[in-house]
């Protein structure tokens, strides 16, 4: 049963992780953080995030498919020279705005194996 | 980028390491050893409203909680162990709580601030946050409401929405938001009644005014203390027509 703490640092064993982070999308805020931010601070980090993962979360070509429960968006990628970085959405039985943010390094980093582990964590963290 | 402490007594205790609860106009902040542990606020729906509306906690099981280990500062631990919550959950939930009250909290007031000493909140820690990553929080708050849409008379007016402009879409959220405001109530009872954080709800109404779909009422309150300095040279301040500027938009937007 995993807090945010123990889920962001299993996020960081990832090959090639180098920062982690769990974000409120809608206020832009760092409820966790681990490693490093590519700007050198991770609340700016998490308020940039925040805005991509909300437009995604909230625009109808993103959300209108889909009949089953929980949100719509599973996860962001975005694939930069340098690194990637996987924004998975968190689903919890109460309100929130909340996702994972795990940025990895382009040639370590694991894509695949990286949206899976966030997966299985991103449901733990609140499933247990 | 220089900011001025929101609370200097805050920093104080902080540096301090000192354990208590710091009593405010618009709310509390309790602290163990210099760092935030809980905060309440009548403006923002405590951890209970945002756990039982969405229906995630029964009220029994909330109750049972606070009966239980009330007593021992213990019910986050309680709600725990016993099953009802997961840890990240919790944490979730609670820290989403804290920032928001706090962020009321720690608004400008002009009413005095006590701290009491070796008082604690019956919640118990569950991860307790550093006195400045809350101040820092709370002044990026204050803010970004105020790059979304600097009228801060929409925070504390019922929600009034407008029609959408044709093609013009809104987020499920919003939506849910829009739904529920009748004309009367204010984001704070949105709040409540849909069990979200206060200040998400205000960011929300901010960013629907801004688009268009709630009313800016035209005549902010009064607010006490320094005259703020104009928002800008080509804006007339005092009465700022939305109408037209609404409509210049919608206009322009449709030659887009």
């Amino acid at each position: 049963m995993p807090g945010i703490d123990e889920c962001l640092l299993e996020a960081m064993a990832l090959p090639g992780a180098r920062g982690a982070s769990l974000v409120d999308w809608t206020s832009g805020l760092a409820l966790g953080t681990a490693g490093d931010s590519p700007v050198g601070d991770h609340e700016t980090t998490a308020a940039e995030t925040a805005e991509l993962a909300r437009s995604a979360a909230e625009f109808d070509s993103f959300t209108a498919a889909g009949d089953s429960e929980g949100p719509p968006v599973e996860d962001l990628i975005v694939t930069t020279r340098a690194g990637y970085h996987v924004l998975r959405f968190v689903e919890t039985s109460f309100d929130s705005s909340v996702f994972l943010h795990l940025w990895l390094d382009r040639d370590a980093g694991n894509l695949a194996l990286a949206r899976l582990r966030l997966r299985d964590l991103a449901e733990r963290l609140v499933l247990g | 980028m220089s900011r001025a402490a929101v609370s200097p007594m805050l920093v104080r205790l902080a540096a301090e390491k000192a354990t208590g609860a710091l009593l405010r106009d618009h709310g509390t902040l309790y602290l163990v050893d210099g760092r935030v542990v809980h905060a309440e606020s009548p403006a923002a729906p405590g951890v209970d409203v945002l756990l039982t509306t969405g229906g995630r906690l029964p009220r029994e099981g909330w109750d049972e909680a606070v009966d239980r280990a009330g007593a021992h500062r213990a019910v986050g631990r309680f709600l725990v162990d016993s099953g009802r919550l997961h840890d990240g959950e919790l944490e979730i939930c609670h820290l989403g709580a804290v920032f928001d009250a706090a962020f009321f909290a720690l608004s400008p007031t002009s009413g005095p601030t006590r701290f009491r000493y070796g008082v604690g909140h019956w919640f118990g820690t569950v991860r307790p946050v550093s006195a400045e990553a809350v101040e820092r929080e709370t002044v990026r708050r204050r803010e970004l409401l105020d790059a979304v849409w600097p009228y801060a008379a929409v925070d504390t007016s019922p929600v009034v929405p407008r029609p959408a402009a044709p093609g013009q879409t809104v987020g499920a959220r919003q939506r849910a938001l829009l739904a529920a405001a009748d004309g009367e109530r204010t984001p704070a009872e949105l709040a409540r009644l849909l069990g979200r954080p206060a200040f998400h709800t205000l960011l929300d109404v901010r960013r629907l005014a801004a688009a268009g779909l709630v009313e800016t009422p035209l005549a902010p309150e009064p607010e006490p203390g320094p005259v703020p300095p104009p928002l800008s040279a080509t804006l007339p301040v005092a009465d700022p027509d939305i109408a037209l500027l609404r409509r210049l938009r919608d206009a322009l937007e449709a030659h887009l």
